[in-house]
């Protein structure tokens, strides 16, 4: 891909928190691009910072040193950001759609044109005819997909991911892995996603960024050039096993 | 391992007999009603047992008919003395309700007037509530007002306390779900705080309601012409038990009602406390 494809650039971004005990260093100078269309997975040990790193590229905490460029011809960051944390939090009060179209409601669109939308979603994360049903009616996989499928809602081009299977059971999550790859190629979306497991990591993305321990730095960045679309079979390939392993010596070494 | 299974297999048996006996069910569907009927037999049992004189402590049977029929007394004229309360209560309640609501969400909207206003609430509420009601004669007068001003008084701070409290209960990560779209102030508030602020207001309600009736009754025993802490007032002094046990039980019936109101609309509400069928993946 070219220099022009390129829609977020992060740029020796370094974040200090101030605690009661000095200065604590989250993330010193990570540098890195994300391409259009690009999947993109970041992992690290626990408490690296990368929850931090996404956090600020959503505009949620203020960074303390370096450059976010977004090709604002590409999209606008304000508008165009889906996010999906780790846990689902959905509005309890809320319907199933309801929730769908929660930024539908904050962004000040018009309501009436995303429901059409709003059911096609559901039905791609597998919840059609649960659209009148209330959070705490589904179980956790499937709050889970609502809270997807509300991150892609207002057509977002990059879709932050914090996480998100990371308080599921390991078999709903490699379920949710293969939703996610399915849900990738069909919606085209830019994806930033964080996670602490490398082969999940590796079956998802096109590239996998690898941070080291507080302070994070980058300490490694694989192109994983497996060929799309992946089955679950890759996983058992010396070629899969093969970038975890290379993911995980680099995790090693630090 | 089977025989731990068989002994389950019993046990959910015996229950299912338990449940489908029909004295067992009937008494567990009319629960409240039986407890309530067992209490005022076994209160009138013992009153003719040991022949209590009625002037210390009437049967409920005794209070109930002076209820019941006409009394040639007009300052037992239920229907007045009833709706006098019933009035007072229910304006003392929807004001505090109201005004309580309204005033928590302008405290979690300003910080600024949350520190400047708490301190004189805590001034006011450590305050003995009914040492204010003469201070409130003299301004007022007896009657309806001073009785709203004083069931207002007993419940307003409790009310404020616990809303604000549910309005400050939102989960950060919530917050920050909405935050990342840009919301705006107000939208956070209408369509994270308030909805999640729900069930404080419906439980400060509920206590709400026996304070507000406990405000009304008291500024009534001080001073009034009607109602029916002045029916107790009044009959106190002829030692007259069985309108007093009377207008005690109306009044627990009028609390008893509101809350009942309350837990009704917090039904309708909140149809999403309600619903607890899990499904799976």
């Amino acid at each position: 891909m070219s220099e022009k494809d390129v829609l977020l650039s992060i740029k020796d971004l370094r974040k200090v928190y101030k605690t009661r005990d000095g200065e604590l260093e989250a993330i010193g100078k990570v540098t890195f691009d994300v391409k259009d269309q690009e999947f993109v997975s970041i992992v690290g040990p626990s408490g690296c910072g990368k929850s931090t790193l996404l956090r600020i590229v959503a505009g949620l905490l203020e960074k303390t040193e370096g450059e976010i460029i977004v090709d604002k011809t590409k999209f606008n960051p304000d508008k165009e950001v889906g996010f999906v944390f780790q846990k689902a939090l959905l509005l309890d009060w809320r319907k199933v759609i309801d929730n769908v179209l929660l930024p539908i409601e904050i962004l000040k669109l018009d309501k009436r044109k995303y429901v059409d939308r709003a059911m096609e979603l559901l039905e791609m994360v597998g919840l059609k005819g649960f659209e009148n049903r209330y959070p705490n009616e589904l179980s956790g996989g499937m709050q889970q997909r609502v809270s997807i499928a509300r991150a892609l809602i207002h057509d977002p081009k990059l879709i932050l991911m914090d996480e998100p299977f990371g308080a599921l059971d390991a078999i709903t999550r490699e379920k949710m892995n293969l939703e996610l790859m399915r849900i990738w190629s069909e919606s085209k979306k830019t994806v930033l996603f964080i996670t602490h497991e490398i082969a999940e990591a590796v079956f998802l993305s096109d590239r996998v960024i690898v941070l080291s321990a507080r302070p994070s730095r980058q300490v490694g960045s694989f192109d994983i050039d497996l060929p799309r679309p992946r089955g679950i079979d890759l996983k058992t390939t010396p070629e899969f096993n093969k970038y975890v392993i290379d993911v995980y010596k680099t995790l090693e070494v630090q | 391992m089977e025989e731990i299974k068989e002994g389950r297999l019993m046990a959910t048996k015996k229950i299912k007999e338990a449940k489908t006996n029909p004295v067992v069910a009937f008494i567990d569907k009319y629960q409240t009603a039986f407890s309530l009927i067992l209490f005022f037999l076994t209160w009138e049992v013992l009153c003719r047992i040991f022949k209590v004189n009625e002037a210390f402590l009437c049967t409920p049977s005794s209070a109930l008919s002076h209820l019941f029929f006409k009394q040639p007394d007009a300052a037992y004229h239920w229907g007045i003395n009833i709706t006098a309360t019933l009035k007072e209560f229910v304006l003392g309640f929807t004001i505090t309700a109201i005004l309580g609501v309204f005033i928590s969400v302008c405290l979690i909207w300003s910080k600024t007037l949350q520190k400047m206003v708490m301190p004189i609430f805590v001034f006011f509420q450590s305050m003995p509530n009914i040492a204010i009601i003469p201070i409130l004669l003299i301004w007022i007068g007896y009657g309806l007002k001073t009785n709203i001003i004083i069931a207002f008084i007993a419940s307003f701070f409790p009310m404020v306390v616990n809303t604000m409290a549910g309005l400050n209960s939102v989960d950060d990560d919530l917050l920050d779900l909405v935050r990342y779209l840009n919301a705006s102030k107000l939208q956070v508030f209408l369509k994270v705080r308030l909805p999640m602020a729900l069930p404080y207001i419906y439980s400060s309600l509920k206590i709400c309601t026996s304070l507000s009736v406990m405000g009304v009754i008291v500024g009534e025993l001080y001073a009034s012409d009607k109602g029916l802490g002045y029916v107790i007032a009044n009959a106190q002094k002829y030692m007259d038990t069985p309108p007093m046990f009377a207008s005690l039980i109306v009044m627990s019936m009028l609390a008893w009602g509101m809350y009942l109101l309350v837990t009704i609309l917090e039904r309708v509400t909140m149809p999403w406390r309600y619903v607890k069928q899990k499904s799976e993946d």
